[in-house]
Order: C-alpha cells, then structure tokens, then sequence
C-alpha cells in the first residue's frame, strides 16, 4: 500500500529536509510546504475512499519492525484523517501570508508538516508503540510552533509542553495496564470491560490521555495560555482543530473499541463533560484578549464532544462526532480571523478595537458565521451536531441507572451553556467588528487573498454543513461511524435554509414597498445629548452584573488565583517540596558530613 | 416545496399569524387603555402603524454597519415567522412531515432576540449598546427556567420532544394544566414568555423612559416596521405554544373554535394584566428573579413531573 506511506512519512521526511535548509528562503520553504500539504490532502481523500482494513507496511530494512507498521483504516480513522488533510491545506495557505517577519517561528514549516505526518500516523496506527511515538512527536511540535518572546509567551509554551508530556506518561501507563490485562499491543484486538482495578485505572489513564489532548477540565489549562500568545495559524492548527480531532478521535476509540463503558465510567464522562462546557464558557465570558476568549470556547466545546461520546447511544457518538469536526471548522475559522484582525490592527484587547465591519468585510462575515454557529444558531452547523447531542442526552434518558435518571442535568447544562457560548461570542463581534468605528482604524485594509480565501472556505463549508448535516453531511461521515440511529426530533435543515432565502426576499419586497430610497444617514441619538468620543458603552462591561453575582464573584475570584488550573497546582506542591529539601542544602560542610555519617550509619544497620 | 412555502408565508405563517398577531397587539392596547382608564385604539390600529411606518423614511447610523444594521431585522421575522409555522401546524392540527420539535423551538424563539441584539450594536449607539447588554442577559437569565418547565412537559408526554405527540397526550390524558406540576410549570412559563416578549416588569433592554427604547432606538422607517411586524407574530406565537403545552393545543372543530380562541386569549390578557400592574425591575434583579426563584419552582415542577403528579 504506498498510499499510507506517503501520507505519513513524506510530510515528515519532508518536514526534517526543510529543517536543514536556510531560513533565508522561507517562500521557497512555505511553497514547498504548500505542495507537499495538498498531496497529504490527496491521499487523505484517497484513504477516505478506502474500504475498511488493517494495512501492513514494510518500509524499512529490518523485518522485525514490520510489526509496528500495521494500520488500521476503519471508518473512523479515515474520516479524522480526511479532515487532517483539509485542515493541513487550508492553514498553510493561510500561514503563506500570515507568517511574516515580525511573526518569524524558526523552522515553522517544518514543524508543521512533521504535525500533520505524526497526525496522520497516530489516527491510522493500530499499534500502541507507534501511536505514543506519533502522539508524542504532536506534543513536540505543539512546543515547537510557539515563539517564545518574553516571559509569558515561554512559560505558556513549557506549560503546554509539560501539561501534555504528563499526559503522554499517563498514556504510557494506561497502555502498560492494557498490555498487562490483554497481552496486545494492537488496538483492534482489545475490548476491555471496565470492571476490576486494572482495567479501570487503564481506561482513566487514557481518558485522561485524551481529555488533555482535546483539553477538557481539569486539564484543559493550557489552551488559554497557549493560544494567547502563539500565532493565529498554529492556534487554528493545533488546539482549535488537530488537537480536537485527534484528542476525541482517541476518546472514541476508547469508548468504542477498547473498553465496554459502564454505568460509572458514562456517569464520570457526562460529569467531566458538563463541568467543562459551564466552567470554560463562564471564563470565556469576562476575557478581554479576544485570543485568550477564543481558547476558552475552544476548552468550553470540548464538552459537548465528551458529552456525545460518553453517552454511548449511536445518537450520541454521532452527535460528539459532528461535534468535533465542526468545531474543528468554525473554531479554527475564528482563530484565523482574529489572526487577520491582530495582523491589521496590532489590538490584542476588545477594548481597544471596533467597527470593523466596514474595513473587513469578508474576515466579518467569517467571524460572523463561525460566531453564529458556534452559539448553535440554526440552520449553522453548530446547530446541527449540538441538536444532535441534545437529542442523545434525551434518548438517554430513557435508560435506567443513575446516570439516565439525571439526563435534565446534562441536558440543560449544555443548553445554558450554548446561550453562554452566544453571550460572550456577541461580546467578541460587537467589540471587533461593529460599534463605533474609530478614527484610527480608517486606512485598515482587507487582509491579503491568501488569508482571506481558506476564511471564506471554512465559513462556506460550515454553513454547508449546517444545512445539509441531515441529508448529506452525517450519512457520508459520521453514520457508517457510529452505526445507524433514529433521530427522535424533527428538523428539516435544508427547507428552513430555503425559506431563510424566501424570507430575506421577502424582506428586500417590504424594504421596497417602503420608503427605503429616501435613506439617509445621521449620527447616532442618544437622547438629545452631544455624542462624544467617550460617550461609549464598552462590550467590556455587557457583562459585569453577571461577574458580580455573590456565588459566582467568588469562582472567578478563586479562578483569577489559579485555583481551578492543575498545572498551577501541582506546580506549588512541587515548588514546596523543593522549599523543604532545599533547607537541608545549608551551605555548611559540617553539616552534609552529619548526614553522609547518619546515612552510613542507617546503611550499615539495614545492611548487617 | 410549494406546500412548505404556502406553509412559511400564508398559512399559518407570516400573513396569518401577523394578522392575528395584530389584533392580538390591539386587544393588549385594548386592556392597558381600559386599565389605565383611557378609550384606546380602534381595531386596526397596528396595522396603520405598520403602514404608516413602511412610508416613513429610513435613517440608517453614520458611524454603524450599515447593512448588518439592515438585516438583523430580516433575520428577526425569519425567526418569528419560522417558530410561529413550528408551533401552530401541530396546534391547529395540520399533519404535515415539516415541523419541528421542542428543542428546535427554544433555538428558534431566541432567533429574533439575537437579531435585535446583533443589529442594535451594529447601529453604534451606545444605548442600544446597553439595551443589547440587557436583551443578552435577560436570555440568560429565562433559559435555565424556560427550558425547565419545557423539559417537565417532555417528562409528562412520555420522554416525546414532538409537539404533535405533546397534543395527542393531552388529548388522551387531559391538559397538563390540570396537575400540580402543570400550574407550577405554567406560572414559570408565563414569567419566562414575559421576558422573552420584552414587557414590563421586563422591559428592561427597551425601557423608553431610561434608555430610548434601547435596541430598537435608531431603527426608523421600514426596518422599524419589520420589527413591529415581527412583535405582533411574537405576541401570536409564544402564547399559542403555551396553550399547546398546557391547555390541550387548538381545535377548529364546532364550539372548539371559541374555545381555542379564548385560551389564546386569556394568555394575552394574563400577560397583558401583569404587565398593566407591575412596575419595571432592574437587570440584577430581574436575573436573581429568573435564576433564584423561577428556577426554584421550574426544578419543582420537574420533580414533581418526575413522580407523575
């Protein structure tokens, strides 16, 4: 099978060649990179058109390797692997332009192309060995695709190369425990219950694997910071897209394949999930770095995915499916026009920005439709898979155990925290892109056609699956997936979409019947007084009686100190540990000889 | 393709439920001038109004988006025009494979609401800016009831989100007004639909005297009378789904005609009394009203649904 081959080592051989050559030539690198990410997309849809099978590899001299190079094409792997392609071709489009000078990563596209190989690899892998060899590799990369340039910026990077280090460990282990209950390094040939010790530890060793990857509370603490200060291409690249796809992409392997879930382990999932949707998009919602809200969301999303997955049902897989390949488009679609907008303006904060729309129209309608549909509006595709969760979760309920009985917690959890989601993404588009337009945003111009056209795809395609998800989108993807199901809801997509064009017909007729050509325009009335450019009601403060609520002040209180952030925390106890041993490095000789004597002494009497 | 169109745009949506809607807003003024001692409008007045305004010119916000300001409106009948046709085929009977179910509903109904906010911070005004804060977080604060209490009828009608099935379980059973969970959920449910009709006490991101009619403040001309238009479907659509959920739906059969009609009726006057006889609250209290108390008595009602009563 050469296809594979290709796929996966030629991005990475690719990657390492680029490593070598000068930094001087970087069109020439970005070309290269460009090429070599529409053949990986070719051959991604090439394997898509695969029938399922396990492919075996020899690539290398030595035979006794050959073991490792078993992949598994089955119905999942090759959707993720599809959408690697996609998003791979439409970011580095995108980079081509937005990587300047000033945001010079070193070896950017290398690193870049080595992501979309390992990624490739570990989705198709079904050997553990190779997959903790490619998944490791993404961490790297993700390390790698930052630039460290003061403080903050370098410590986001360490934290997530830390934060998904440990993971990787803790995958280590939970593989380990597998082989131990198993006897097998292949995925396909294990289907574990979860019952008894080791298997229990082993799927949330690997639960956890994932959740840090895709970035679920509690572990969730690296995407905020990362995505605050890395580039906008490598934040669409990997935690907003890559990462979603490969960290759920994994959590369903888990759930589907290689363990039964019990009642507890769904009950543990639906918990984790519905913490992460409330607590991420409660942070999301007084962020003032429109990056940083961004990352929230990316966290908050994540829940809906592990809610759709930890259910269960067919329904409910296919929701968490469509979930995350949606998330992964209007997300990423969201990181590349908040790109585009701090590669014009040089803003960081809403606060300081505003009435965009009019400078950037086409990055507008981008952030407009991806907002949109991210709050779950319908007929966007947001609106499709979280519908689709929603539905889940109440077929759910009909099942018994504890977990069923309490399907309206998850249920309205998820709903609030969809009107959450529209709350602060009405706080991101009014601060960027409407209000006030301000004077010195007046020579902004539309960003280059490199960045604005994959914007405009991504934004096209979620709207086209939005209305098509029924008929079109969730047959070819995600059904042979998650096996049939029965929709218990009613949602004819693609004849409201009709009848929104019908309505906006009929909306240009009443705008013609009336008066609309004597339009004319005039300064804003804000009740006879003289507006003035203080007199502004910043998107900042939409929210203030919400943060000031007696139970939820405290949370964000405590959040503010870190208390909620894992990293943090353990990174005290360590720093803690170090305190106490370091008071026994006094400086003073008389004392180290105390303790090699008493160490000696304590030896010999273990000893004899 | 046709019947959908004929369904959206004539029966029973845009023409037939701004057209009751209309007299619905009438019979609202109607009350309110009777209450207040005054003789109150003739019959159509709302339908001058929407002409009225459709002649009138449009002024459009120097310093705005000029076109999103435009849309939003449209998109706000969409969302009013779409949810009336999902709630009223199954109420008024009509078989047909193109509705909706609950949860689609809830999307749907918040449609015009983020129209209004979308278009009012387009509009650059920094009242609008305040009202649009408002309108976002009195949605937040009716959600968690609002989708409680749906969510009690989904328990009674047997774990079914499909309107139709809501209908034929109160048919078979009784309305769901008739248990002590049906008057919890309806008395929750009347405070929420108060909310999301934006009237007093909760006319908070309106508010004329405080803040000029906030969201609406720079709309003018036709893109005030899409507005309008789309308030008088609103004042149609979310009364009728009450009756839906827990009076039984309609029925246009006989003596049922007056019957359903009056139910309708009594919904509006129900709002309209509460609105005549309260004064307007502020947003933190009105958020603690909705996230403290009506969540107290929606999580009742669904406890109480739970045990069947």
């Amino acid at each position: 099978m050469i296809d594979l081959r290709f796929l996966i080592f030629l991005p990475i051989a690719v990657g390492i060649f680029l490593y070598v050559l000068p930094e001087s030539i970087k069109i020439v690198k970005g070309i290269i990179a460009l090429l070599v990410s529409a053949i990986s997309f070719f051959f991604a849809y090439k394997v898509f058109l695969l029938e399922p099978q396990i492919i075996n590899i020899h690539c290398f001299l030595f035979e006794k390797i050959d073991k490792f190079f078993v992949f598994n094409v089955d119905n999942l792997s090759k959707v993720v692997t599809l959408f690697i392609g996609f998003f791979g071709f439409m970011f580095v489009l995108y980079s081509l332009s937005y990587i300047t000078k000033k945001k010079k990563i070193i070896s950017y596209y290398s690193y870049y192309l080595m992501t979309i190989g390992s990624s490739f690899g570990a989705v198709l892998t079904d050997n553990f060995i190779t997959f903790i060899f490619f998944w490791g590799l993404l961490g790297l990369t993700l390390y790698k695709l930052i630039k460290g340039y003061d403080d903050e910026s370098s410590s986001a990077a360490k934290k997530s190369l830390i934060l998904i280090g440990a993971s990787d460990s803790i995958i280590i282990l939970g593989i380990a425990l597998l082989w131990k209950i198993g006897g097998t390094y292949r995925m396909s040939g294990i289907n574990t219950a979860t019952t008894g010790a080791l298997a229990i530890v082993a799927f949330i060793s690997l639960v956890i694997g994932s959740l840090t990857k895709a970035g679920a509370f509690p572990v969730h603490s690296w995407i905020p910071d990362y995505v605050k200060k890395a580039p906008a291409s490598s934040s669409a690249f990997l935690p907003a897209s890559l990462d979603k796809l490969l960290g759920i992409y994994f959590l369903a392997r888990i759930c589907m394949n290689l363990f039964e879930l019990t009642q507890w382990a769904t009950m543990l999932l639906l918990i984790i999930g519905s913490i992460t949707i409330i607590a991420a998009v409660m942070m999301a919602l007084v962020q003032h770095n429109y990056k940083k809200l961004l990352g929230y969301h990316a966290v908050s999303q994540v829940g809906y995915m592990v809610i759709g997955v930890g259910l269960g049902t067919p329904l409910g897989i296919a929701g968490g499916l469509f979930h995350m390949i949606n998330h992964a488009l209007y997300k990423s679609g969201l990181f590349l026009t908040a790109g585009s907008v701090e590669k014009r303006t040089g803003e960081e904060d809403i606060e300081n920005l505003g009435g965009l729309s009019k400078y950037m129209p086409l990055t507008f309608i981008t952030a407009l439709i991806c907002a949109l549909s991210i709050s779950g509006i319908p007929p966007l595709n947001g609106f499709a898979s979280k519908w689709m969760i929603y539905q889940g979760i109440i077929d759910f309920g009909n099942g018994s155990g504890l977990a069923s009985r309490l399907w309206v917690v998850w249920l309205v959890l998820a709903v609030f925290g969809s009107a959450l989601t529209l709350a602060s993404f009405i706080k991101f588009i009014s601060g960027i892109y409407l209000g006030r337009r301000k004077k010195e945003f007046e020579k902004v111009k539309e960003v280059s056609i490199l960045m604005w056209l994959p914007q405009i795809i991504i934004a096209a395609v979620c709207v086209i699956f939005g209305v098509f998800a029924a008929k079109l989108i969730v047959p070819a993807f995600i059904t042979p997936v998650s096996g049939a199901f029965k929709e218990i809801g009613m949602w004819d997509s693609q004849m409201v979409s009709f009848l929104i064009l019908v309505s906006i017909i009929v909306g240009f007729i009443i705008y013609l019947i009336g008066n609309i050509k004597k339009l004319r325009t005039e300064d804003s009335f804000i009740g006879g007084e003289k507006i003035q450019e203080e007199t502004n009601y910043s998107p900042l403060e939409f929210y203030k009686t919400v943060s000031k609520f007696p139970l939820l002040a405290f949370f964000y209180k405590k959040a503010e100190k870190k208390w909620f952030d894992l990293y943090d925390i353990f990174t005290k106890i360590i720093l803690w540990f170090n305190n106490l041993f370091s008071k026994a490095h006094s400086g003073i000789l008389s004392t180290y000889l105390i303790w090699v004597v008493a160490g000696l002494i304590i030896l010999l009497i273990i000893l004899i | 393709m046709g019947k959908e169109i004929f369904y959206f745009l004539i029966f029973p949506g845009l023409l037939f439920s701004g057209v009751i809607g209309g007299f619905l807003s009438w019979f609202d003024r109607k009350i309110t001038a009777r209450v207040q001692f005054r003789q109150g409008p003739p019959i159509l007045q709302p339908f001058y109004d929407f002409v009225k305004l459709l002649a009138k010119e449009t002024i459009v916000p120097l310093k705005g988006s000029r076109l999103t300001f435009l849309f939003a409106p449209v998109f706000a009948l969409f969302g009013a025009t779409m949810s009336s046709v999902f709630i009223l085929l199954p109420a008024l009977g009509i078989e047909t494979g193109f509705s909706g179910d609950i949860i689609v509903l809830i999307y749907l109904l918040n449609i015009p609401s983020v129209c209004y906010i979308i278009g009012a911070l387009a509009s650059a005004n920094p009242m609008a800016s305040v009202g649009a804060s408002r309108e976002m977080k009195l949605i937040l604060s009716y959600e968690v009831p609002f989708l409680l209490v749906l969510l009690s009828i989904v328990i009674k009608a047997d774990m079914s989100i499909k309107l139709s099935e809501i209908i034929a379980v109160q048919s078979a059973n009784g309305a769901f007004i008739g248990s002590i969970s049906g008057i919890i959920g309806f008395i929750t449910i009347l405070m929420c639909i108060q909310a999301k009709l934006g009237l007093v006490p909760f006319d908070i991101a309106e508010a004329e005297g405080e803040i000029c009619d906030g969201v609406a403040i720079e709309y003018s001309g036709s893109a005030l009378a899409l507005i309008k238009l789309t308030k008088y479907i609103m004042l149609f659509a979310i009364p009728a789904l009450v009756v839906l959920l827990f009076m039984g739906g309609m029925n246009f059969v006989g003596i049922n005609i007056l019957w359903s009609i009056l139910k309708v009726l009594l919904v509006v006057l129900l709002i309209t009394l509460i609105r005549n006889t309260n004064p307007r609250v502020k947003i933190k209290q009105a958020m603690k009203f909705f996230w403290v108390w009506m969540n107290l008595f929606a999580i009742v009602a669904v406890i109480l649904a739970i045990f069947g009563l």
